[in-house]
């Protein structure tokens, strides 16, 4: 009973703001193109709902398929860095570097370079994503067991049976906690990239439609907006976190329930 | 004298940051005797067993068997169970048969948990299991292939010594139905003596043999012999051989 009422307390934090803020926007007569309240935000999502979820669609696609390139892009490069320590000191920097570079400054190249924008889109949340993937994968692949390693040559495993029967489950617990990270990323990196390129038309992501909204001082919709993205970003994490739990579940504690065995 | 199934011949190793872990070792171990290695840290033990194994390659010296080894006629125990904690404990044991595309694999890894009195544990995880029991899979993965060399590098060390006696019981009592050849690495001397035939003393810095010891204990044996003089007066015998060795090479440890 206690649990569940503590389990309800960011609910109930959360209503308490926003009836706060709709009481003050009606009170203080605050004129809508400074701040809507939430009661006319949500009105804005009922009236341009169709535009809406075309723009979401737009922006989860990119998102998801940014991710999904990162996710094995990233587990392979790490592989071949992994491969030998010449190769890592070689190419690793330049994996800092990517990561480093704020992607805003990179957008302008990208957009001249190439053509078609939702490529643009892809390319910038690509980059925003795809470090955490492999630095995570690098650190775990480093840390396999030296004495597994050992007994799997001492068994004469080939190469193929060390990669998939020892390096891709000792790895997969790393891999897991970099693509819960990349998962953020990816979606931040598409809402820049949009914002960029400033895309419009039927083709634009919610945040060119936010951007838009926000120009004409369409308030409402562009908080609208906001909130849409901020929910995809909790689903995502959400749904990541959800997969990592149930692939670990069995062995690894960062699966484990609080539940504890001792001896 | 039979032909040995092992021979170390003047068997040496320098580690690369310089430290002469073994000088010129000799050692040849007869098929079906059980060996073990005794002597305290630094002095190259495992060291000798990885080399043993065919894990390390030594700089001087040779090594030969009586046997072409095919994968798995060498079976390990590292001093920490190493278990895939992501695989079941019959996926662990069944690893260096899969490994190899032998089939039925889990059926005769689930023959090998039974050996370890373990048959019940068969679809748990290593994260359930006490240390003791992890330690038994791990010696279940490594006498599944049936191997014609069986090396352990100090295996119960990490226990508590009521877990480790138990499983020095079990340990003689599978030696015994199998008579698996064992190169047995421990710091323990009366581990050493309830278990061996044979004890080699080595002492470190760098490492070498000091004495080769033949155990005079009846071939059957069980846990009442820990309390009797007879094991008393092998572990002095083996504990003076250390002691002697150590003072004259005036060891600080």
């Amino acid at each position: 009973m206690r649990k569940l009422a503590e389990s309800l307390l960011p609910f109930a934090f959360g209503a308490v703001v926003v009836a706060a803020w709709e009481i003050a926007v009606r009170a203080g007569d605050i004129p809508a193109y400074i701040l809507p309240g939430p009661l006319s935000i949500l009105r804005a999502l009922a009236v341009n709902r169709a535009d809406l979820l075309a723009g979401l669609g737009v922006t989860v696609q990119v998102t998801l398929l940014a991710l999904i390139l990162a996710a094995i892009t990233g587990a392979g490069f790490a592989f071949a860095l992994s491969q030998s320590k010449l190769i890592e000191r070689t190419l690793f920097p330049y994996a800092v570097i990517l990561q480093v570079t704020p992607i805003v400054t990179v957008a302008p190249f990208v957009i001249i370079w190439v053509d078609d924008i939702f490529a643009v889109l892809l390319i910038l949340a690509w980059m925003a994503a795809v470090f955490p993937i492999i630095s995570n994968t690098l650190f775990g692949l480093k840390s396999v067991d030296p004495n597994l390693r050992d007994l799997f040559r001492l068994y004469g495993a080939t190469r193929a049976q060390i990669a998939l029967r020892l390096l891709a489950p000792a790895t997969l617990p790393h891999f897991m906690s970099g693509l819960k990270i990349a998962g953020g990323l990816s979606l931040i990196g598409t809402v820049v990239a949009e914002m960029v390129a400033g895309t419009s038309g039927e083709r634009s992501g919610l945040a060119s439609r936010l951007l838009e909204a926000s120009y004409r001082l369409e308030l409402a919709k562009a908080l609208a907006c906001f909130v849409l993205l901020g929910l995809t970003g909790l689903i995502i994490y959400a749904a990541l976190d959800w997969l990592s739990r149930r692939t670990l579940r069995h062995w690894h504690d960062s699966a484990r329930d609080s539940e504890r065995t001792g001896d | 004298m039979t032909e040995p199934l092992l021979s170390l011949t003047g068997v040496a190793h320098v580690f690369p940051n310089g430290t002469r872990a073994l000088q010129p070792v000799d050692l040849n171990i007869i098929a079906g005797s059980f060996v073990s290695l005794v002597g305290p840290s630094g002095c190259g033990k495992s060291t000798l067993l990885r080399i043993a194994s065919g894990l390390l390659s030594p700089q001087t010296g040779r090594v030969a068997r009586s046997f072409v080894a095919k994968p798995g006629d060498v079976g390990f125990v590292f001093q920490d169970p190493t278990l895939m904690p992501w695989a079941t404990v019959t996926g662990n044991v069944a690893l260096p048969l899969e490994l190899a595309g032998i089939p039925e694999a889990p059926v005769k890894a689930r023959a090998a948990l039974n050996g370890v009195d373990l048959k019940d544990f068969a679809d748990a995880y290593p994260r359930e299991l006490s240390g003791g029991m992890r330690m038994r899979v791990s010696i279940a993965r490594a006498t599944v292939t049936n191997p014609r060399l069986l090396l352990m590098d100090e295996p119960f060390a990490a226990l508590d010594e009521f877990t480790r006696f138990k499983l020095n019981d079990d340990l003689l009592r599978l030696w015994q139905a199998n008579r698996w050849t064992v190169v047995f690495v421990t710091h323990s001397v009366r581990e050493a003596v309830f278990l061996s035939e044979r004890i080699v003393v080595m002492t470190p810095r760098p490492g070498r043999i000091v004495a080769d010891i033949a155990v005079n204990l009846p071939a059957t044996r069980d846990a009442e012999l820990r309390l009797g003089h007879a094991f008393a007066d092998e572990c002095a015998k083996v504990t003076h051989a250390l002691e002697a060795a150590m003072q004259a090479a005036a060891v600080i440890v």
